[in-house]
């Protein structure tokens, strides 16, 4: 395949991606709105807020990485997705995932977050350290269970390679990870609310006590970049998480059923539970998930899973 | 063949000398509690030699030098306690000039008064 | 061809006549007393030769015309020669020492030193027992009149307390020798043997050996001797703790092979316990000469221990080993003796004043070294081979006694060296000149050492050049030390340059080669930011060489002894460099006691090891070796304490943070890395021998706690080089873990992980001390916004972290992938668990540095601040250069190491063009770093596009708490950064080792107090100490 075609591909999957993920926003936007008793913005308000972003007349700046700060951000997003094969099968959804396994995905997609806090460093705004303080000290607690999961499929499926992984759960639905490695999904879906940072995990953005944290000093086209890689990042992880536990998917549509429940599930964990401090998240993550990816792993690793 | 008596009395002689070492607290009377131990020693070291029945190690009209080895005492332990005498005397005579100095200074004969340097 | 008896006849009639001399006036008894013990030297030097260069036979003399038994005779052997060529010597030096005193003073005290000096000669020489009888107290009576020199009341009560305890003791040694005369029929040694003594019969010898020994000062019964040590003047002192001691020891020798097996162990054991609760005691000690006494009495204590327990081994090596502690004793304690009468202040603390004098300081260091057992002093070698011989012989309590001891001295001696170097010394007054006749013998005796040592090298080890060249590095630099700094720092980076280019050749493996790129082309990168020092920087170069090049020989030592060798060489000249930092005080000393102790358990471990067939280098060699077990444990414990493993950590951020801002990359990046290759030696043995029991697992997991425990206390501090400090031992926590798997992978990603933190942490150490050079400070809330004043060391911050954390396309993430996999093909699930979450943990602390320092607000002092200077930018850049060709083309290590590893294990990767694939996945990080820098361009390309309307503001154009704020301090979120996190861990966040390690300082020293008391300072006490001694050792004895 020539690497122009490749390129091409890219370009439409990253397209469908963001596309999706945006409306998935609007979606949230709109169950959260009910939940609070308000009608709520439509589904493609999204869009409409990245047009208004960009049509603004001044970018303020505070200085070079804090320009570069979104760009980070947004070759996290992209490049996140661009390691993770979305279609099993598909070579136009396969992506770049031949550059690396699950581990670079892993990796990368520290790339945005770590510009991000730079970016948002030099802004200068005391409640941006304070966010990312908070937002990484966090992202260390619910990467254990999620990493522990990782391992544990790692064992399972004795491969790093998605694409492999998702083979392995091909044939029936009680071959995903979902049916026989039940306490590593356990572990993984717990640190994707703390991933997704709805409630009780958003003390990142906690609106009341440092208002929206690490993006206080994003402004217009900025802000704009951020928003469009919000779409995209959340289903470059929505993707990874329908890979690794709940089978792949095999054409477009499975893969949109499939993100949009896992999706559902922290949106509704979010819509129903309060905040939890700093260190209440901290010591949740360490202990029951934490737990239940350990004992996953000697599952495992010592009794052979159910296969 | 050695003289028991003069042997424990040697001993006695030491213990008591070392006993008021360890429980005079006057300097001087410690210095003659060494002098003490000292001389049982001597004593010591000459009954060890004494062999009963025989004559002073010095051969003269009384013991030719034939038969000097069957009639007198080893005479070895005797001109050892000789010198064992002078040397003690020398150790004594340098603890009382150290006595009179250290009188000098502090004013005091008490050994509890001399620990100053200590741990 | 002098008959040595003259010695006694010049010393006795001389002394006779000396006060006849004075008459005529002082020179003229000087000149004769000078003579005469000139005199003494001389024809003790011409005997030493003869007997021991030309063999001729032992020396016989019999006085009175007669053959003994029937007279008294003395011998001269080689033995007898040596030590009183030593004794002598010295006794010439400390006279030359106490010259202004014997020329002012009383002439009686030229005679009573003279008589001294005889009785020394005497006692050492004659083969009658009555007759060491009468030389002992001539020596004793003279000593006792001597100790009067300085006439006060500490000298005249220690002098009557000493005379008490000599007096008795010599009143039992008569009791002894009559008793030995009733049993054996002789007063002469050569005609006694053990089996005349049997029954009551040993009681004889009981006494004679039991009262000798006592004179060599015994643990407890040895109180009246520190007194005299404490209060008597410096020179008489030297003479009693060296000349006397050698003279009653050497008396001791030979009365030992009339001893039972029974009596000798029970006196060995007697000196380890003198060794060890002298220098327990010595720690609490704050008077210097009474430290001095307490250590001598320790190191006679040592002595008579190695009198007693090398008995029957190879000749050579006991003569080594006694002839090493002695002479190594000698040198030292006398000089040290003599510095602390010139520097006159009693309280260790006080000391910093002999900084007024360098090259008296620089001769208290030598000493205080050559005590303490570093090499290239006798004292080393002695150590090394008595070790061994403890091993051979399985005698493990021992062992593990003198090591502590050990231990101790170099606590208390080090702690004192530190004193003298760093404690202010501002308010006392300053150290007057010292004459001539003062500085000499401690510098002749100084030069002696070191000459000495080197030679007994040469002799027994037949060391070649290179082996040696950190010390020739050290007295190079000395010799062209008035240089300005910036022309040595070249003429210093010629030398690494020209020494790898020496070295090359010689690294034959792989793994060598490896290591010295990074010891060796890392510490030269390094180097250069030395280049930016304005000050003469007098030492510096030397002890920095000296670390480069031992790091060197390492890699091609090829015996046990020649890696030690080069160990304590990089351990003392890193010492050195550390103790430079302005408040290194405690950290350089915490940094010497940790890796002394981890030095000894290297020793030990080596001790046991089986001997080398091959001349390879040890790392080459060491396959072929079968390590016992307790030799991977104990020498995993002393490379892990040189790694900073957790638990034995808490010296690393001190030292780390404490040193020299341009000496720290070398600490962290390099010299970390040395206890990676120990363990890396160590991994080669277990391949091809595994022990029954896994070690390696254990240390994999310490290895791993070492991780996590690191990244989370780097996240907790405040100075930016403590954070690289603690982050330092979180990496190599990774490559110790990764070392520990023993696998092929786990092999390859250590190396990798070794390399890529040699290059980071070099650039990150280099650029903090850019920062601190420009801001003077290391306290990361004092800055902030430096983004814009010094971008050049900021784009080096930004660079390295990526590399660190582990996030593509850097290197960090090659580092990862290789990790994790390999951990996960190892089977060692729960420890990758760990790492990730160390990792995790990195971006916390990763994130702190580089936003509390560029980001944030600029504090109004440094907005004018400039960038760092180009010495410190241009390391940083080959750094930096160096990471992104491995980022780009991860083939360009990946490929060597897998190689490396090879050597040992099946390969358990391939190489597909530019894909590494292992069993469980693949990476290609050159198509990583295309797709990143593409994914990159196209949101950078939309930021161009925008150009136009972005608008640039000032500082504190934000809105905050409802206004404009203006105070940085305030506005800036640096300080206690992550709280939060803190208050969640709760008790897992507290120093727990540093209370450790605090608590058994603290028990140590409450011991040693606890056991000093014994010491009252009453004279009936100590004589009481003395009879109780006898009366328990004759039970010990007896029961035996």
């Amino acid at each position: 395949m020539s690497i122009w075609l490749k390129v091409l591909y890219a370009a439409i999957s990253v397209s469908v991606a963001t596309v999706y993920g945006l409306t998935l926003g609007g979606i949230v936007r709109k169950i959260y709105a009910r939940v609070h008793g308000r009608f709520g913005p439509p589904v493609w308000q999204p869009f409409l807020d990245i047009i208004q972003t960009h049509s603004r007349r001044v970018a303020v700046s505070h200085g070079n990485m804090f320009l570069l700060g979104p760009v980070f951000r947004l070759a996290g997003g992209l490049g996140t997705y661009l390691f993770i094969p979305v279609i099993f099968g598909s070579a136009l959804f396969s992506n770049f995932s031949m550059a690396g396994d699950l581990l670079l995905v892993m990796y990368f997609v520290f790339f945005g977050q770590l510009g991000m806090a730079l970016g948002a460093g030099q802004g200068g705004h005391p409640y941006s350290p304070l966010g990312i303080a908070r937002g990484l000290a966090q992202m260390s607690t619910f990467e254990v269970p999620f990493s522990l999961a990782v391992i544990s499929v790692a064992i399972q499926y004795n491969s790093l390679n998605i694409t492999s992984i998702v083979a392995a759960q091909q044939g029936s639905f009680l071959n995903w990870t979902l049916f026989t490695n039940p306490l590593a999904v356990v572990a993984a879906m717990i640190s994707l609310l703390g991933m997704n940072m709805h409630s009780p995990f958003s003390i990142v953005l906690a609106p009341q006590e440092i208002p929206i944290g690490p993006p206080i000093e994003m402004n217009s086209s900025f802000l704009g970049i951020l928003q469009t890689n919000r779409g995209l990042f959340a289903a470059a992880k929505l993707v990874l998480f329908m890979n690794l536990f709940f089978g792949g998917a095999t054409n477009l549509l499975e893969m949109v059923a499939k993100t949009f429940f896992i999706y559902m599930f922290s949106v509704f964990v979010g819509a129903a539970y309060p905040r939890f401090r700093p260190e209440q998240s901290f010591r949740f993550f360490l202990k029951w998930p934490t737990i239940a990816g350990i004992l996953s792993i000697i599952f495992i690793a010592y009794f052979g899973g159910t296969s | 063949m050695i003289s028991l008596y003069t042997l424990i009395l040697g001993i006695a002689l030491l213990l008591i000398g070392i006993y008021a070492m360890l429980t005079r607290k006057n300097l001087m009377k410690i210095v003659i509690g060494f002098s003490i131990a000292d001389t049982g020693t001597h004593i010591i070291i000459v009954s060890l030699g004494y062999l009963r029945g025989k004559t002073a190690p010095v051969i003269d009209a009384a013991v030719s030098v034939s038969n000097a080895v069957r009639e007198v005492v080893d005479p070895v332990p005797s001109a050892l306690v000789l010198t064992a005498i002078v040397i003690g005397l020398a150790v004594t005579a340098v603890m009382l000039s150290f006595i009179v100095e250290m009188y000098k200074k502090n004013k005091s004969l008490s050994i509890d008064d001399y620990q100053e340097l200590k741990w | 061809m002098v008959s040595p008896i003259y010695i006694l006849i010049l010393s006795l009639s001389v002394g006779f006549l000396l006060s006849i001399f004075d008459r005529a006036g002082r020179k003229f008894s000087l000149t004769a007393f000078y003579s005469v013990l000139t005199f003494n030297v001389a024809l003790m030097g011409d005997w030493l030769y003869r007997l021991a260069v030309l063999h001729v036979p032992t020396f016989v003399i019999n006085t009175a015309g007669f053959n003994a038994p029937v007279s008294i005779n003395l011998e001269l052997g080689v033995a007898e020669a040596l030590v009183l060529f030593l004794a002598n010597l010295t006794g010439l030096m400390a006279a030359v020492y106490l010259f202004d005193k014997f020329r002012e003073g009383k002439v009686s005290s030229l005679i009573l030193y003279l008589l001294l000096v005889m009785g020394v000669n005497g006692l050492v020489m004659t083969q009658d027992i009555f007759n060491m009888f009468v030389f002992l107290e001539i020596l004793s009576i003279s000593t006792f009149a001597l100790t009067t020199l300085k006439k006060n009341l500490k000298t005249l009560s220690a002098g009557f307390k000493y005379m008490i305890a000599g007096g008795v003791a010599s009143t039992f040694f008569l009791l002894g020798v009559v008793f030995v005369y009733y049993f054996a029929g002789t007063l002469n040694l050569g005609f006694m043997t053990a089996d005349q003594f049997s029954g009551i019969g040993l009681i004889a010898l009981f006494l004679l050996s039991v009262s000798l020994f006592i004179e060599l000062k015994p643990f407890p019964a040895n109180g009246w001797a520190l007194d005299v040590y404490q209060s008597v003047d410096s020179g008489i002192v030297s003479v009693i703790a060296v000349v006397n001691s050698a003279a009653i020891g050497f008396a001791f020798y030979k009365i030992m092979p009339l001893l039972p097996s029974s009596f000798l162990t029970a006196f060995g054991m007697a000196g380890i316990v003198t060794f060890f609760f002298s220098n327990m005691m010595g720690l609490k000690q704050e008077n210097a000469k009474r430290l001095l006494g307490y250590s001598s009495i320790g190191q006679m204590g040592l002595l008579l221990a190695s009198l007693v327990f090398t008995i029957g081994i190879e000749p050579a090596v006991r003569y080594l080993i006694i002839g090493g502690l002695f002479l190594n004793h000698l040198l030292s304690k006398a000089g040290l003796f003599w510095i602390a009468g010139i520097v006159k202040e009693e309280k260790i603390r006080n000391w910093g004043v002999l900084r007024n004098n360098k090259p008296l300081l620089v001769l208290f260091g030598l000493f205080i070294f050559a005590l303490s057992g570093l090499p290239p002093f006798a004292g080393f070698w002695a150590k090394w081979e008595f070790v061994k011989v403890l091993v051979d012989s399985k005698m493990f309590f021992v062992l593990g006694t003198v090591l502590v001891g050990s231990l101790f001295e170099l606590i208390f001696l080090f702690r004192w060296f530190t004193m003298a170097v760093k404690e202010n010394a501002d308010e006392l007054e300053p150290m007057a000149s010292p004459g001539f006749s003062r500085i000499f013998p401690v510098s002749f005796f100084g030069i002696l050492a070191a000459v000495v040592s080197f030679g007994a090298m040469r002799c027994f080890y037949g060391s070649n050049w290179l082996q040696v060249l950190p010390v020739i590095a050290v007295l190079f630099i000395t010799l062209i030390d008035s240089l300005p700094s910036k022309v040595k720092g070249f003429i210093s980076l010629a030398a690494v340059a020209g020494y790898g280019y020496y070295l090359y050749p010689l690294l034959t493996g792989n793994i060598q080669l490896f290591f010295g790129v990074i010891f060796i082309a890392g510490s030269a990168v390094n180097l250069i930011s030395t280049l930016n020092r304005k000050n003469q920087s007098k030492g510096f170069y030397g002890f920095l060489l000296m670390m480069i090049f031992s790091f060197g020989n390492l890699l091609i030592a090829s015996t046990y002894l020649e890696f030690f060798l080069s160990w304590e060489f990089m351990t003392l000249s890193s010492f050195l460099l550390i103790l430079r930092g302005q408040n290194a005080q405690r950290a350089s000393l915490m940094y010497m006691i940790f890796s002394t102790a981890g030095a000894y358990l290297i020793m030990v471990g080596f001790s046991f090891a089986p001997a080398l067939s091959s001349t390879a280098a040890l790392i080459l060699s060491i396959q072929d070796v079968n390590l016992p077990l307790i030799s991977f444990i104990v020498l995993a414990i002393g490379f892990m304490i040189k790694s900073g493993s957790v638990g034995v950590h808490i010296w690393l951020p001190e030292a780390h943070a404490e040193a020299e801002s341009d000496v720290s990359p070398f600490i962290s990046a390099i010299l970390l890395k040395a206890g990676v290759f120990g363990l890396l030696l160590l991994g080669i043995a277990y391949v091809s021998n595994a022990p029954s029991f896994d070690v390696f697992y254990w240390v994999g997991w310490i290895g791993v706690i070492t991780a996590i425990a690191g990244a989370f206390m780097a996240s907790f501090q405040e100075d930016a080089k403590k954070l690289l400090a603690y982050s330092s031992m979180s990496q190599v926590g990774y490559i110790v873990a990764a070392l520990a798997m023993i696998t092929h992978l786990g092999w390859v990603s250590a190396l990798y992980l070794a390399f890529n933190h040699m290059m980071f942490k070099s650039a990150l150490f280099i650029a903090v001390a850019g920062i601190y050079y420009r801001t003077r400070t290391r306290k990361m809330y004092e800055m902030g916004g430096l983004i814009s004043r010094m971008p050049w060391t900021y784009m080096t911050v930004l660079m390295s972290i990526i590399a660190v954390s582990g996030v593509p396309p850097l290197s960090g993430f090659g580092a990862k992938w290789l990790i994790y996999t390999a951990f996960i093909t190892k089977g060692w699930y729960l420890q990758a668990g760990v790492l990730f979450f160390a990792s995790g943990v990195s971006f916390l602390y990763l994130y702190r540095l580089i936003h509390t320092i560029f980001l944030g607000q600029l504090k109004y002092e440094h907005q004018e601040i400039k960038e760092a200077p180009a010495w410190f930018i241009i390391p940083q850049y080959i750094f930096l250069a160096g990471i992104m060709a491995i980022s780009m083309f991860p083939n360009l290590i990946i490929k060597p190491l897998n190689a490396i590893a090879m050597h040992y294990f099946d390969s358990s990767i391939q190489i597909d063009g530019l894909t590494v694939m292992s069993e469980l996945g693949y990476w290609n990080g050159n198509l990583v770093m295309y797709v990143t820098m593409a994914v990159f361009a196209i949101p950078f390309i939309m930021l161009l596009l925008l150009k136009g309307k972005t608008q640039k503001v000032k500082q504190f154009n934000i809105v905050y708490a409802a206004e404009r704020p203006e105070s940085p301090q305030t506005t800036h979120v640096a300080h206690n950064m992550y709280a939060h996190l803190r208050k969640s861990l709760g008790s897992l966040s507290l120093p727990r080792v540093q209370e450790f390690w605090n608590s058994v300082a603290e028990w140590s020293h409450t011991l040693g107090a606890f056991f000093r008391r014994v010491y009252t300072g009453n004279g009936q006490t100590y004589l009481l100490h003395i009879i109780l001694y006898i009366v328990v050792m004759y039970a010990v004895m007896g029961g035996q």
